[in-house]
């Protein structure tokens, strides 16, 4: 067991690599009664194409399989999993997003015996004809709502407006048509090629033991050796954006509309990444956060309203700014924004140091809940980060730094207006 | 746990709860309403405090100064409990052992500077503000059928409430919100901080005697009688049940039953109705995830959920449009299941042990402690968390059958396309 301690917040993680190239970490919260586990792959909706290990050929599969895999793994022979779960009085769930699928449970008694059952079901698969096809009813309804979500629609015209060809533009749970091609064969080839324990990440928070997770994991985690790695096909993206407006007709009261702009310095994960990750997290708070001259302006001349949010996302191959809310003029507030951006030219100190302590003071308290931890470790992971790198990495950023990420990445050029009309 | 009272001036109680294993000290204030025709006023206050005080101008000079204490967060919200409208003012900042310097005294001094020492010019508060804030509450009352699955539900409660102020928006309505301006706002703000009841709940690793010496020091108010909030009435009987349909541009129906408990929050029995909530849809457990989703496959969701503080319990579902039918009939066939004692042993330990673990977890935010206790005092119980457990433990399938004959469908919704 390797011990991590972050001074600043005092917090420690373990890290234990099982044999079969599973890794596993562990926070002990002393005090807190609900614990909390998540058994995470690598594997995402972005994952359309690829070659299994020992096989020549490209496989392509289905849009929304990986969501699909993640509702059918909750069923065994025996039933659904959720009323083991049940019975301890925990609570089972899974999410998939574009890199990973993660299945995890909450609890506050028998904790043990439930991250076995997390192991267990995960690794035990059980696909049949039957109900591969009742699953499409309910996924279908789960697709439906998200048509009808218009914020989820913002976004996905968002990305389909900044990108041409990568995965991401595409929806996560697919569409009907998409998983009606699903079957059973499918399913068991994308589980045995993305749901090896070397493609995967064990995460443990709570008041709980280190040495008796591990004794778990030894005895539950299969320990075959993968033979050969999984290659990932993705298209190649080019750095220019798809289409600079998108828009969409839903019963909305008012416009709402997401700003995006396009990350172009990909390629790479670890500190790195985390270190471009809160720089442009400042740019954008200095840019058009909640203490900023431009803020100020749009609300006050009634352009936006407290829904209006800036966020930056960066994945290892993608990533991108979003700016939105509401507003009565969406294409005002873009004209706005760009406006600001061009007449930035340098970063006040003041403003500088505020916002770090603003970000840093966000991040201690992220660890007030087990939840957010794990939730962000495991997003952190799959970018090869340790997220008690944070408080060292924020620590070297400078206002020189910041004022670069502007000048790269916020420009007119890479920057799309997704709106979602009355 | 222990929870230190005091009282601060007549009808303002402060609560502390010294628990050093959270990285944050929450502060919660929250001042009581009854629902009426000043509803649309009352939850126009926070916005208009927030946009400036006496001390901090602007908006942003507020937000730069909890950006300078480490990222302070002070959020502002209004709901409704029954028909008790709240609202909710939330600050929480960095425990101080994490950081260089102690910024309680500081933050005390914030709330207090935005809630009692706002910008007034010509003996109203600031217009801009006022104006800015009335179109911005007009908006968000407009854009509640953006989401849908919420909107569903407070639709049926619409409908369902017609003839009672439970039916009313927290924000109020569009023509009252017109009405308001920064004079008549002001008046009302006077009578309203000196009148209504407010409660302090102060969670983390404080020193429960500073906290109590900031407050004493800050939110110093002359209030002499203060309005004592009616409980809401629960019972009712209903002859006929009302279907309701709106047509929206939507791809898929919303189906919400709203059924009457008559259970009051005080009564032994709404823990027996807790648990045949959980049994009904409280969880993948539950008969209709059991029935509508898996067995059926008529919908991703199909759950309950309760409104304490009014007896309601309000069934929810996102379904194809042309089950309507047959998914109505399923969901009625759940109810009438648990009617008749048709529930098994692992519906039923499943929903008990699911309402444990939620009521334990509890302990574990700042924030849904201090909820906690004001739900305790608006239902006129004085139960701990431990006590809601062994109360749900107690509770057995037969009390649940018992309880299940009270519930009365009242309003069945549909959210269907045009």
């Amino acid at each position: 067991m390797m011990e991590v301690f972050n001074d600043l917040i005092k917090e420690k993680m373990y890290k234990y690599e099982h044999e079969s190239g599973l890794n596993v970490f562990v926070m002990p919260k002393k005090g807190f009664i609900k614990q909390y586990a998540m058994f995470a792959t690598h594997y995402g909706s972005n994952d359309r194409e690829f070659i299994i290990p020992g096989e020549s050929e490209p496989t392509h599969v289905p849009d929304g399989i990986a969501h699909f895999l993640e509702h059918k793994m909750f069923e065994e022979e025996s039933g659904s999993v959720f009323e083991e779960f049940s019975k301890n009085g925990a609570s089972a769930n899974a999410y998939t997003n574009f890199t990973t699928t993660a299945y995890l449970f909450s609890c506050t008694d028998n904790f043990y015996s439930n991250l076995k059952l997390l192991l267990d079901f995960v690794q035990r698969p059980y696909f049949t004809d039957e109900n591969v096809e009742k699953e499409k009813g309910i996924i279908a309804q789960e697709i439906r709502m998200y048509d009808d979500d218009p914020s989820w629609r913002l976004f996905f015209n968002m990305l389909g407006g900044l990108y041409r060809q990568h995965p991401v533009k595409i929806d996560i749970a697919g569409t009907i048509e998409s998983i009606s091609r699903i079957d059973k064969d499918i399913l068991y080839k994308c589980y045995n090629t993305f749901y090896h324990p070397s493609n995967m990440v064990l995460f443990a928070v709570g008041d709980v033991d280190v040495d008796k997770v591990a004794e778990i994991v030894n005895d539950s985690v299969k320990t075959e050796k993968r033979n050969g790695e999984i290659k990932r096909i993705y298209p190649d993206e080019p750095t220019k954006i798809n289409k600079n407006y998108v828009e969409q007709k839903m019963s909305v009261s008012m416009p709402l509309f997401n700003i995006g702009f396009k990350d172009n310095d990909i390629g790479y994960g670890g500190k790195r990444l985390l270190k471009k990750d809160i720089t442009t997290q400042i740019c954008l708070e200095i840019l058009a956060g909640r203490s900023s001259d431009l803020y100020e302006k749009l609300y006050n001349d009634g352009l936006i309203d407290t829904t209006f949010d800036v966020e930056y996302v960066g994945e290892v191959d993608h990533g991108y700014s979003i700016i939105g809310g509401q507003s009565v003029d969406p294409e005002a507030v873009k004209k706005a924004l760009i406006a600001k951006i061009s007449s930035i030219n340098k970063v006040d100190d003041g403003d500088f140091y505020r916002i770090k302590k603003k970000i840093l003071g966000r991040f201690v308290k992220s660890f007030n809940s087990v939840e957010s931890i794990a939730h962000n470790f495991i997003s952190y992971y799959m970018k090869d980060i340790n997220i008690l790198d944070f408080t060292s990495v924020i620590e070297d950023i400078t206002p020189d730094d910041v004022l670069n990420r502007f000048k790269t990445h916020f420009n007119e050029d890479n920057c799309v207006l997704s709106v979602v009309k009355p | 746990m222990s929870i230190i009272k005091e009282n601060i001036a007549s009808g303002i109680e402060l609560y502390v709860n010294k628990l050093n294993k959270f990285k944050t000290v929450t502060i919660n204030v929250y001042i009581s309403n009854k629902l009426s025709d000043e509803t649309a006023k009352f939850a126009l206050l926070p916005s208009v405090l927030r946009r400036g005080s006496f001390s901090f101008k602007t908006y942003k000079d507020i937000t730069k100064h909890l950006e300078d204490l480490y990222g302070a967060t002070f959020a502002y919200s209004v709901y409704k409990k029954g028909e008790r409208q709240i609202a909710q003012f939330k600050m929480e900042i960095v425990d101080s052992t994490y950081l260089k310097e102690d910024i309680l005294e500081e933050s005390v001094k914030f709330i207090s500077d935005i809630l009692l020492n706002p910008l007034i010019s010509n003996d109203g508060f600031e217009q801009t503000y006022v104006q800015q804030e009335k179109e911005k509450q007009k908006n968000i009352i407009n854009s509640r059928v953006n989401e849908k699955t919420k909107y569903a539900v407070e639709r049926c409660i619409e409908e369902m409430c017609k003839d009672e102020d439970y039916a009313i928006y927290e924000l109020g309505n569009v023509d009252d919100v017109d009405k308001i301006d920064e004079k008549n706002l002001y008046e009302y703000y006077k009578k309203a901080i000196k009148r209504l009841p407010i409660d302090i709940f102060v969670v983390g690793n404080v020193d429960v005697d500073d906290v109590k010496e900031f407050f004493n020091k800050y939110f110093k108010i002359e209030r002499t009688s203060v309005d004592v909030i009616p409980d809401t009435p629960i019972l009712r009987k209903i002859d006929k049940v009302k279907y309701v349909e709106d047509k929206l541009d939507v791809t898929q129906g919303k189906l919400t039953l709203g059924y009457r408990t008559n259970v009051n929050p005080w009564d032994e029995e709404y823990f027996s109705l807790l648990v045949l909530s959980g049994v009904l849809g409280g969880g993948p457990f539950s008969k209709l995830f059991m029935n509508v989703r898996e067995r059926e496959s008529l919908a991703y969701y199909a759950q309950t959920r309760l409104e304490r503080f009014k007896g309601l319990m309000l069934i929810m579902s996102g379904i194809e449009i042309e089950n309507y039918e047959k998914a109505l009939e399923i969901i009625q066939k759940q109810v009438e299941e648990i009617k008749s004692g048709n529930i098994s042993d692992y519906e039923f330990d499943s929903a008990v042990k699911a309402l444990i673990t939620s009521f334990n977890s509890i302990k574990d935010s700042g924030t849904q402690l201090a909820d906690f206790y004001l739900s305790q005092k608006l239902s006129h119980t004085n139960y701990s968390i431990d006590d809601f457990i062994s109360k749900v433990k107690k509770v057995t399938i037969n009390d649940i059958v018992d309880v299940s004959k009270k519930l009365q469908l009242d309003t069945v919704y549909f959210m269907t396309k045009k």
